[in-house]
């Protein structure tokens, strides 16, 4: 009893509950005070949320190490280098790596969850009619999966930057380890409000929440908010500490131009990040202060205007794409070199690249308003930018593909998972440029065309990577090689599953099947189309099965993994598998590119596992 | 040795560390106000209500940008290890925010009669001000974590982080107020 | 061996990409316009895609070696390379962009006087079409052939929007405001008016019929209508 008593999760619950009944008994007096009926919904569940939240991180125990400090008290010695067990993952620990792995489980939990929504839902449209689902259960789920899976790749991005950022520039943790561990420890309760929602009474918006239907949603459009609102908090706080790690905490040696692309990539997420979460944060809360109060932005009776929302949505959320991408893309810099033995051609390039997208995507958000009413003098600048982020991301396809060019390829899965990407990604852009073009977008926009477009982007710029990244790091972090003959089948019945579900999408889309639809004409003969990409989602499905399979076994008795299974120079590769706690006991050395594979006498890192004699270095 | 003290251990080290975090912190939270100014000329173009009462505008601009000098002053103080000195002027710190509170709460007052939140403009101004405001009320409670005596100890030349942090924090906030002054009652 | 199989390659798909038919059979004078420009892009966009795929898939036969554990060659870049791999995609996009604002220009306005105005107001979940220069009001879209229709939307509650798919154009309904949206229908037929922007519970089923018919039977229409 006492051993659970001290998992700062439990006491974190039943803080929170506690937490939550006050914050709505509070709701409740104010509205007696004010001469009010006492029972308001929306004001009572948002308020609670907001009390049993504070509440809950104050039993998690995530404000110990502040309040000491400002009372003054001694600093208590940290527990950072004890040897792993199970209870760290559930209470308020501070090491980069735990808190990695945490976001990372949280991460495939809820693409689990936010998965079987879609696969639900898609049994609906694969023929026309009406069969099992009310439309507003329908409206409900896809939203639901929309929003959900953003969150759950938001999640996936900080694992995985936590887990790698420190270990591959030579540091010990994270700047700020405790806000880092706030940074998660606020998204539990958000994947909590996401899976209310449906029991509120769902929400008709789709993820993107556009007002004026978001103001008169049911009580789940609330939950919804809240929760993204909370994954947007912990997203700012985790880019302060990625971006100042990446600052000040790099090892001696360790110049912009030696890191490894994949913290390049991270610098450019987290600029975006840091700047663009703010808006889409006003945006919801706008949405929440017009519901919950008289304020009336998006309301034209009120003086509101319904296009300020997809404004300041949009403002966030193009720039989000290239935050859900970017790291995705330095995974694939990051496995193709490993795998094709060659140095990645034109590192200044792919890393420069990725600052030149998160440039060009944050002035391109315009391109989603084309056919909204926006003011029609600025279509055609957007469409400008729009098409010019095209020419970095073409930088990048090309380096890699040159990288591969008279390289010793090995197909292992983490290669295998690349090279889908590739492709995918590939798709995700060309079919991305007719988007950007303002004519041929009003006949394509919010149309499967553009639901199959995004769906490439992410799944070449996100998932797919997400994929390589795990077979590719899983025996750094646990110590264990995932199976490789899963790993295979995995990547055949995903690859093949992704194709059969978002191809057909293209030709819906511009033969008229519109986004979000729970029903269409039988009449425009998009029955066929529309089967064969529910059973590809079912393959999907399933290929994620085999992957979880794979996780478990290969966790419980899989081969034991060396420090550096895959000859790989980056600096994580250099410590034992699974690192120690602090990484690092003494700094280590940087004197030369993390890429040189095959160049003579080339060195990356000098790492001293003692400090001192026995030096290693990475070739 | 372990991981976290020995980052700490450091002090200089750390004082830069923590210097970029809470600038960085600062960078993002300015978007937060950019977004609602933008949100002000977007539904209201550079419209203001005759009732909008400049005058008490000015004065409470003048009171916000008085409490900056002496938090300047506590920060050089706490600098110098002189105790006394830095408590006095963090407490006038203080109490001139909370007159800048009361300022913006007379001007809700006179809102709610002339253009209540259900308007345009009232919609931008509880919304610009109300935000502004909610930082001002964290500034003070900050201010008001670093009087405790807890503290005392931390204070001393190179060592006084939490002063620097909250007196920055506090000057951010000033001068986002700088920009929302003109934006809601000068310009027409 | 590469470079025949991409020219082939790329021949093909720009064969099928020009000629196939992949939409539905366009019913408006915009709709021209922008299946060119789509039939272009394809064709660019699938030889882009069939250089590369056939780049990474000979890769992946010629250059792989399973149990070899010797190094590749040590090619760390090449500034000519790299520079042509940014310049021309710039000079492609650049020149679809001046492309696509020469099709938005020609897909706008042309003749103001003879344009057919009709004010649209989508509601949940339906359409009301008012033709204000014969002052009617109808449940269904009825309009002349070949005549250019502005229609001047907007909506009483949330966003709805208005796409024929034959007309390939569409255009929000926003609430508070007007937007307009120019068609010109080309060809006589019955066709759909789908709301496309998700606007709650019945968004899947809000149509309107849009009917196209010859110049006199559209006046024929208008007088059945005020009688």
């Amino acid at each position: 009893m006492s051993t659970i008593w001290k998992l700062g999760v439990i006491r974190g619950i039943v803080f929170g509950l506690v937490g939550t009944v006050a914050g709505m008994a509070i709701t409740m007096l104010l509205r007696t005070a004010l001469g009010l009926s006492a029972w308001n919904s929306g004001q009572a569940t948002a308020l609670g949320s907001f009390v049993g939240l504070i509440a809950y991180l104050g039993g998690l125990g995530a404000f110990n190490g502040w309040v000491g400090w400002v009372l003054g008290w001694p600093e208590k010695e940290h527990d950072a280098t004890e040897l792993p067990n199970w209870t760290r993952y559930f209470g308020f620990h501070t090491n980069h790596k735990t808190i990695g792995v945490q976001y990372m489980v949280t991460s495939l939990l809820v693409i689990i969850v936010a998965g079987i929504y879609q696969l639900i839902a898609r049994l609906e449209t694969a023929q026309p009619g009406l069969q099992f689902m009310t439309p507003r259960t329908y409206n409900s789920l896809i939203s639901l999966h929309g929003i959900m899976m953003l969150g759950a790749v938001l999640l996936g991005i900080s694992g995985m930057i936590n887990y790698l950022v420190p270990l591959m520039i030579g540091a010990r943790d994270m700047a700020f380890p405790r806000l880092n561990a706030l940074s998660y420890w606020v998204t539990p309760p958000s994947v909590l409000f996401f899976l209310f929602s449906l029991p509120a009474g769902g929400f008709d918006t789709g993820w993107t929440a556009y007002a004026p239907l978001s103001v008169r949603a049911p009580l789940g459009m609330q939950f919804m908010l809240l929760a993204f609102y909370l994954v947007g908090w912990s997203s700012i706080l985790g880019s302060v500490n990625f971006l100042t790690t990446i600052f000040k905490l790099r090892a001696p040696g360790m110049g912009l131009f030696r890191m490894p692309i994949f913290v390049w990539a991270t610098l450019a997420t987290a600029f975006l990040q840091l700047i663009f979460t703010q808006f889409v944060g006003i945006a919801f809360l706008m949405v929440l202060l017009e519901r919950l109060t008289p304020l009336g932005f998006f309301d034209p009776n009120k003086g509101g205007n319904v296009i300020l929302y997809q404004h300041l949505f949009w403002i966030y959320s193009h720039p989000a794409v290239y935050i859900f991408v970017l790291p995705g893309l330095g995974v694939i810099s990051e496995v193709v070199p490993v795998f094709s033995r060659k140095p990645l051609f034109g590192y200044r390039a792919v890393a420069l690249s990725s600052l030149g997208i998160a440039l060009g995507g944050a002035l391109v958000w315009g391109h989603h308003m084309f056919a909204a009413g926006m003011e029609s003098w600025l279509r055609i600048p957007f469409m400008f930018t729009t098409l010019l982020v095209a020419v970095p991301t073409g930088v990048k396809i090309f380096s890699w593909l040159a990288t591969m060019w008279l390289g010793k390829i090995h197909l292992d899965t983490p290669m295998l998972f690349a090279l889908t990407a590739i492709v995918v990604f590939l798709i995700g852009g060309i079919t991305g440029v007719p988007n950007g073009i303002v004519p041929v977008d009003l006949y394509v926009h919010d149309t499967y065309w553009v639901t199959s477009h995004f769906h490439h982007t992410l799944f070449g710029g996100f998932v797919f990577p997400m994929m390589a990244a795990i077979y590719f790091w899983f025996p750094k972090v646990t110590g264990r090689l995932l199976n490789e003959r899963l790993g295979k089948v995995h990547w055949s019945v995903m690859t093949a599953g992704f194709f059969i579900t978002y191809e057909p999408m293209f030709w819906l889309g511009l033969n008229g099947m519109r986004r979000r639809i729970v029903d269409y004409d039988p009449a425009m003969g998009l029955g066929t189309m529309n089967l064969v990409t529910t059973i590809g989602g079912y393959l999907i499905a399933l290929s994620m099965l085999v992957f979880f399979i794979n996780l478990v076994a290969s966790l419980w008795r899989g081969a034991t993994a060396s420090a550096n299974p895959w000859r790989s120079r980056t600096l994580e590769w250099q410590v034992s598998s699974p690192p120690p706690g602090e990484n690092f006991p003494v700094p280590p050395r940087v004197v030369g590119s993390p890429y040189g594979y095959g160049i003579p006498g080339s060195v990356h890192v000098i790492v001293s596992p003692t400090g001192g004699s026995g030096e290693k270095q990475a070739t | 040795m372990n991981m976290v003290t020995s980052i700490t251990t450091d002090w200089e080290d750390r004082g830069a560390i923590n210097r970029v975090g809470l600038w960085l912190f600062i960078l993002s939270d300015s978007f937060l106000f950019i977004a609602i100014i933008f949100t002000r000329f977007y539904l209201q173009g550079v419209q203001r209500p005759s009732e909008l009462n400049q005058l008490l505008g000015f004065v409470i601009s003048v009171v916000l940008l008085l409490s900056s000098l002496f938090a300047y002053r506590g920060e050089t103080a706490a600098a110098y290890g002189d105790i006394r000195r830095f408590r006095y002027n963090i407490l006038a710190t203080i109490g001139l925010g909370s007159l800048f509170l009361v300022g913006v709460g007379v001007e809700w007052a006179e809102g709610f009669r002339f253009f209540p939140p259900s308007t345009g403009f009232g919609t931008v101004f509880f919304t610009l001000t109300g935000f502004h405001a909610f930082h001002v009320f964290t500034g003070i409670l900050g201010l008001l974590l670093i009087l405790l005596p807890g503290q005392k100890k931390r204070l001393g030349e190179g060592s006084y982080w939490g002063v620097e942090a909250m007196v920055k924090y506090w000057h951010f906030v000033d001068v986002a107020w700088v920009f929302i002054f003109p934006t809601l009652y000068l310009v027409s | 061996m590469v470079a025949i199989t991409v020219a082939i390659l790329s021949a093909m798909v720009v064969a099928i990409f020009l000629n196939a038919n992949f939409t539905p059979a366009p019913a408006s004078a915009q709709a021209e316009p922008i299946d060119r420009l789509l039939r272009i892009l394809f064709s660019i966009g699938g030889v882009i895609f069939v250089l590369c795929l056939v780049l990474l898939i000979y890769s992946v036969i010629v250059f792989r070696h399973p149990r070899d554990t010797e190094e590749g060659p040590p090619l760390e870049g090449n500034y000519r390379l790299e520079l042509t791999w940014t310049l021309i995609p710039l000079a492609i996009v650049l020149v679809l962009a001046v492309q696509g604002a020469a099709v938005l220009k020609d897909i706008g306005r042309a003749d103001p006087k003879n344009e057919l105005e009709i004010k649209v107001t989508a509601f949940q979940w339906a359409w009301r079409f008012e033709y204000p220069q014969y002052g009617i009001t109808s449940g269904e879209l009825r309009l002349p052939v070949n005549r250019p229709v502005l229609l001047k939307l907007t909506s009483l509650d949330v966003i709805h929007a208005f796409w024929v798919p034959q007309f390939r154009v569409k255009q929000d309904a926003v609430p508070g405001m007007e937007k307009e949206l120019l068609v010109t229908p080309t060809r006589v037929g019955s066709y759909k008016a789908w709301c496309n922007q998700l606007c709650g519970l019945a968004h899947a089923a809000m149509q309107a019929p849009v009917i196209v018919v010859e110049p006199e039977d559209f006046e024929l229409w208008v007088k059945e209508q005020r009688s």
